[in-house]
Parts: C-alpha cells; sequence; structure tokens
C-alpha cells in the first residue's frame, strides 16, 4: 500500500530510523491514550468508592471526558511567574515526561514483541526513573515559589529515600533470574504451574516493597505529601498552568503506568498466561493451559498492568495521607532492613537451588 | 548491541519532542496576557514576602549523602545479581561480607537517629 | 561518517559545550544542570564505546544521586553571586598559574616520555570493535570483580563505610527545639502511666 513510500531511495537509506520511529510511536501513542482513560477510571473507580457517579455528561458515561480536558487545557494560558526562571520552568516538565516515556522503550510486551532487547534492561529502567526527580528539582526551584520550592525538596528527598528500597527489590529479581534483560526475566518465570511459578510468591517480601516503593516514586497517594493539594497546593508545580501542566500530569501518570508494567513483568510473569503449564487444574482433570491457550500474551500483560493501575486508585480512595517523617521512616527503616535480608535469603534459595522454583527446571 | 540502543536514542528524542509540541501547541493556541497579580507567585493570596529561594534545612543535605552511598551499593548488587550462579558460594560471601561491612555503617545511622525526620 | 561516527562527534560536542559551560555560567544551579548533560553525554559516548554496565551506572550514580546532592547543596547555600565574584580578580593569577602548571605538565608528558611510544599509542586507537546483541559486559565484569579483584571490592565497603560515618559527623545534628511525637510509645501507654489512684481517709468538713 505504501509501496510508492517504501520504494523510495530515501527511505531505503534512513529505513532503520524511520521504522524505529514508527515503532516508537507505535507503543506511545496508546501509551498516551491509556493515560487519558486512566484519568477517566480514575475519577470513576474513586466516584464509585466514595459513592458518587464520577463524570458522565461528556460522551457515552463520560467516555470523552479526558479529551475535554485536553482541549480545555491547551486553550488555557501558560502563565510565567515573574521572577521565575523562565527557561528552566519551561524545560522541567519536557525532561519529566521524557524520562517517564524513555523506560518504555525496553518493555516486553509480547515474547517477540520488544522494541529493544537492551542487556542491561533494568538497571537502564532504574537509571532512567532516576532521572525523573530533576524534573521535580528544577520545576520547583525555577518557579521561584515557595510552595513549590519546598514540595521539590520534599519529593526529592522522598524519591531518593524509595528508590534505594526499589532497588534492593530489583537486584533480589536480578539474583531469581540470573539476567537483566526484561524479557529473559520473564521467561525465567515460566513453569509448569502457572502463576505459582512467577516470583510474586519467592520473592513476596520484595514484591511489596517493590510496588509500594513504586506507589511512592510517583508521588501518589498515600505518599503524596510533595503534592497534597491540601497541605502545600499542588507542591512543586503549584505554578504551573495550561499545557505544562498538563505535560506533568502526562508525565505521573505514565510513570504509574510504566511501575504497574514493571511490577507485572518482575513479579507477575508479564505476558506469561497464569494457567501457563497447567494440565490439571485443581486436580479437576480441566486442562486450563489448552483452554486459555486462544489468549494473546498482551492480554495477560494489559489485565496484570490494569490490576496495579487499579490497586493505585483503590490506595487513593482508601489511605489517609503519610506524615512526612512516617514516610522515611518507613522507606529507611522498614523497606531497607527487610530488602537486605531477603537479599541474603534469595542468595541461599538461589545457591541451595530450592525447589521448586529454582534447580528443578534447569 | 549498540543496535539496541538506537530505539532508546529515539525514544528519548520523540518522547522530549512531543512534551515540546504540547507546550508549544499550549503557547501557540491560548491566549497570553500577564498582568502583575496574575504572574505573582503564589502565596495564599498574600503579597510574597520574600525571595523565595531560602536556606534549607542540612538534613536534605544528609539524606542526600546517604542516598549517594546506597545508590553506589547497588550499583555494586547489580552485576553480583546477574553472574551469582556462576561465582558460586565464593562471590557470594565476598558479597555477605561486603554487605556486613555497609550493614554496620546502617546501623550507626539509625543509632545515631539520622534516620528520624523529626 | 557513520550513524556511530556522527553520535559520537555530536556527543563529544555536547559534552565539551556544556563543560565549558559549567565553568562559564554565573548562576550556581545552571552551573550544576549543565554538569548534568556533561555526565549525560559522557555516559553516551561510553556507551559508544560499548561499555554498556559504566555508561548506565554513571547516569545512575552520578546523574541520579551525586548531582541531586549538588544541586540540593548550591539551592540550600543561597550563594550571594555579587559576593562571589568580589574575589575573582584577587584569585585570577593563582587560577592562572596553576592552570599553566597543570597544561605544562600534560605537554611535557606528551612529548617528553617515552614521547614516540606515548604517540603511536594515542594515534592507533582504534574504537573498540562491534559486540554482538546478546553480549553482556555486566555479566563479564561481575565475573572478575567478585572473585579475582575481591580484595579492592570489600575496600570499597570500607571506604563507604567510611563515608558514612564521616557523613554524619559532618552534617548531623539533633535538634532539640523540635517536638516529636512517638506513637510507638503512645499506643503502648499502660494505665499506670498516667492514673495515679490516691488512697485516703475522707476529710470532715471543717
Amino acid at each position: 500500500m505504501f509501496d510508492f513510500i517504501t520504494e523510495t531511495a530515501l527511505f531505503k537509506e534512513y529505513e532503520v530510523y524511520i521504522m524505529t520511529t514508527i515503532y516508537v510511536l507505535v507503543i506511545m501513542i496508546p501509551l498516551f491514550v491509556a493515560v487519558a482513560y486512566t484519568t477517566w477510571l480514575e475519577r470513576k473507580v474513586i466516584g464509585a468508592m466514595q459513592v458518587r457517579i464520577g463524570p458522565r455528561n461528556v460522551g457515552f458515561r463520560g467516555l470523552l471526558q479526558p479529551w475535554a480536558d485536553m482541549f480545555k487545557l491547551i486553550f488555557k494560558e501558560i502563565i510565567l511567574p515573574s521572577g521565575a526562571n523562565k527557561v528552566l520552568f519551561v524545560i522541567a516538565p519536557v525532561i519529566t515526561l521524557a524520562s517517564a516515556v524513555a523506560a518504555w522503550a525496553v518493555i516486553p510486551f509480547d515474547a517477540e514483541k520488544v522494541l529493544s532487547k537492551v542487556n542491561a534492561g533494568l538497571l537502564y529502567v532504574l537509571a532512567v526513573t532516576s532521572v525523573g526527580v530533576y524534573g521535580v528539582i528544577i520545576a520547583g526551584w525555577a518557579s521561584n515559589s515557595k510552595y513549590a520550592l519546598l514540595g521539590a525538596m520534599r519529593s526529592a528527598a522522598q524519591i531518593v529515600a524509595y528508590e534505594i528500597a526499589m532497588g534492593f527489590a530489583l537486584v533480589g529479581v536480578l539474583m531469581a533470574a540470573g539476567s537483566m534483560n526484561l524479557g529473559e526475566i520473564v521467561l525465567a518465570q515460566k513453569g509448569t504451574n502457572g502463576l505459582l511459578d512467577w516470583y510474586w510468591l519467592p520473592l513476596l517480601p520484595l514484591f511489596l516493597v517493590y510496588f509500594i516503593s513504586g506507589v511512592a516514586e510517583t508521588n501518589r497517594a498515600p505518599f503524596d505529601v510533595a503534592e497534597g493539594e491540601s497541605e502545600i497546593v499542588a507542591g512543586f508545580h503549584v505554578e504551573y498552568s495550561g499545557m505544562t501542566f498538563a505535560v506533568f500530569f502526562l508525565a505521573e501518570y505514565a510513570n504509574m503506568i510504566l511501575i504497574s508494567a514493571l511490577a507485572s513483568i518482575m513479579f507477575l510473569g508479564g505476558w506469561l498466561s497464569p494457567f501457563e503449564g497447567v494440565h490439571n487444574f485443581l486436580w479437576l482433570g480441566i486442562d486450563m493451559h489448552a483452554l486459555t491457550a486462544w489468549v494473546p500474551g498482551m492480554a495477560w500483560f494489559f489485565a496484570k498492568i490494569f490490576i496495579f493501575i487499579f490497586l493505585y486508585l483503590w490506595f487513593r480512595a482508601t489511605f489517609p495521607r503519610y506524615r512526612y517523617d512516617q514516610i522515611m521512616r518507613l522507606g529507611w527503616k522498614v523497606f531497607i532492613p527487610i530488602t537486605i535480608v531477603w537479599i541474603l535469603v534469595v542468595g541461599f534459595m538461589v545457591l541451595g537451588e530450592v525447589s521448586p522454583w529454582w534447580g528443578a527446571t534447569a | 548491541m549498540l543496535s539496541n540502543y538506537l530505539p532508546v536514542l529515539i525514544f528519548l528524542i520523540v518522547g522530549g519532542g512531543i512534551g515540546a509540541v504540547m507546550i508549544i501547541a499550549g503557547f501557540v493556541l491560548a491566549p497570553h496576557k500577564p498582568d502583575s497579580e496574575k504572574t505573582s507567585p503564589y502565596e495564599c493570596g498574600f503579597e510574597a514576602f520574600e525571595d523565595s529561594r531560602m536556606k534549607f534545612d542540612v538534613r536534605y543535605y544528609l539524606v542526600a549523602i546517604l542516598f549517594i552511598l546506597f545508590d553506589l551499593e547497588i550499583a555494586f548488587l547489580f552485576p553480583w545479581a546477574v553472574v551469582l550462579d556462576k561465582i558460586g558460594y565464593f562471590g557470594f560471601w565476598a558479597m555477605v561480607i561486603f554487605l556486613g561491612i555497609l550493614v554496620v555503617g546502617f546501623i550507626y545511622e539509625w543509632k545515631k537517629g539520622a534516620l528520624e525526620w523529626e | 561518517m557513520t550513524g556511530v561516527q556522527f553520535l559520537f562527534y555530536a556527543f563529544a560536542a555536547m559534552m565539551v559545550f556544556c563543560a565549558l559551560m559549567v565553568i562559564t555560567v554565573r548562576n550556581p544551579v545552571r552551573s550544576a544542570l549543565f554538569l548534568v548533560l556533561t555526565f549525560v553525554s559522557c555516559s553516551a559516548i561510553w556507551l559508544l564505546m560499548e561499555a554498556e554496565f559504566l555508561a548506565i551506572t554513571l547516569v545512575l550514580v552520578y546523574v541520579g544521586a551525586v548531582m541531586v546532592l549538588f544541586l540540593f547543596v548550591v539551592m540550600m547555600l543561597d550563594i550571594n553571586i555579587n559576593r562571589l565574584k568580589e574575589g575573582f580578580v584577587k584569585y585570577l593569577p593563582v587560577g592562572i598559574g596553576v592552570a599553566g602548571l597543570f597544561g605544562g605538565m600534560l605537554t611535557w608528558l606528551l612529548y617528553n616520555v617515552e614521547a614516540a611510544d606515548l604517540k603511536t599509542k594515542m594515534r592507533t586507537m582504534y574504537p573498540p570493535s562491534a559486540k554482538p546483541a546478546d553480549y553482556s559486559n555486566t555479566e563479564e565484569l561481575g565475573e572478575v570483580l567478585y572473585t579475582v579483584y575481591v580484595y579492592p571490592f570489600e575496600i570499597a565497603a570500607v571506604i563507604l563505610l567510611v563515608a558514612i560515618v564521616a557523613a554524619i559527623a559532618l552534617t548531623f545534628r539533633r535538634r532539640t527545639t523540635t517536638k516529636y511525637q512517638n506513637p510507638d510509645q503512645q499506643v503502648s501507654v499502660k494505665r499506670d502511666d498516667r492514673l495515679r489512684v490516691v488512697k485516703m481517709d475522707s476529710e470532715e468538713k471543717k
């Protein structure tokens, strides 16, 4: 169909670059649509939990609400505060967004559907997400507002505290899988017991630490002291309006989906079916493996991401906000000791080849 | 190996590009009528008292230093975790000693009260 | 020019430019941010040299951690730029002297010490051979770091320990003015801690 383009000499010379850019857009545009509908879902779910209805007027059941919000934000004035450092003020949201989406380059959606099989995938993800803190710091500093600076400092200290717990949790996964490549981490969880082979079970403490740290890293409730509207009026992005605010918002939700995707890959077997190799379900003789074989891997992957997104929203509707000293205590005094102890336990399990997770299949 | 990183580079460029395009669209499409009240930094409706770039508690500095040290520790743990099954118990105990020394530091920090955020 | 060469020159130019900006820009926060960009471009160059683990660790440790500390410091110090500029002329001769000495030493090293040997080495510096897609830089590093180089590795732990102790000794001051609740103690309070029943005879009203 596109022969008239693909046959040109110019296309052939730059084929790799053009095709990669297209693949990048194929990942990124659905991601942004997913972000839009996460905001819709958030309002609906939290509305239901608080016995409200949520958005319902724009489109069928409010399904067009995210687009209405987007168009509204495009036509809102971008206010550059007096005394702000204008260049940095505008660049900060772009940095946040770039670091929030960049990690998606190495996410495997299915056994073969992965854009870049980077060997140091997990390390790359950790490094790229750690750059995101700059958006927050720069935004807070460039705004020349007390609330913004206070929010930025809080947020930065909180993000760095939880990044350590997160890093330790990732080390546990690495030890179990023996590879930093995200695709291989998923394949290492493949076994004959379906979802019992996934790492959430042998690495349960790390799984909990990882996801809770993920919630704290994305500055979401109940860890949202950096942008708590009732405390420091939106924190580091208090001075942002219009599209500059929208980009921050987009980045925050993209980060939420990223944390969910990573948790699914590392602890819930990514694209693997929960009935992988289960030929005798609950000893009833039902061959669940064959029955669910038609479901594409990507569907399982998205379902797992959805579970975590729902947890995010559920947390927000349920828990009161943590106090700042409690957040720091949880990060440093609870999570780090737990992860260090469990790393040693996993070390013994891997070297001692504890069945059924390690040794049995090797 | 480098071919793996081409998509990463393009991803970064496209991600930053989309962010930039969105903000430029905002600047182009939205009205722009600044006045002195509108552009003054938000301080609960009061006039700003002073320059907002104020001195900060040294505690943030301590948190940042401790973060660097633990981050380095993670950087050491990553290659170890990948090759654990190849280096066997010798490598395992090497890391146990490494972690043990740092846990001493961690306990010192804890007992000193440096992790307290009052 | 191949794509890799183009990227190398692009990142090298960016690195030199940012490094220059670090020392010429007046605002210390901007200077620190340019240092971040310098590290990022350096990391890209290391990646082009197939040092995958080091490149990403550079971003993780230096960009993600060390520079955050730098930013905290320059934001916290509340530096008065005008005051800093006053001393500039006074220190200029010393600065030029140190720079001259350093430059002279480098030139001397390049042209006099085993001149022929060094020059040929520098000219014949080839780019590293391209590695296959499944080559893992990290694994190769890990296999030697914890076995062959285990002694330096443990020394690194001791250095980190010293750094932890030093950081606390230098910066940690216990505050005496803050009022702090300990929920642990609050919850575990017993009746006897708060309430004292005193036995006494009833008194007659006089």
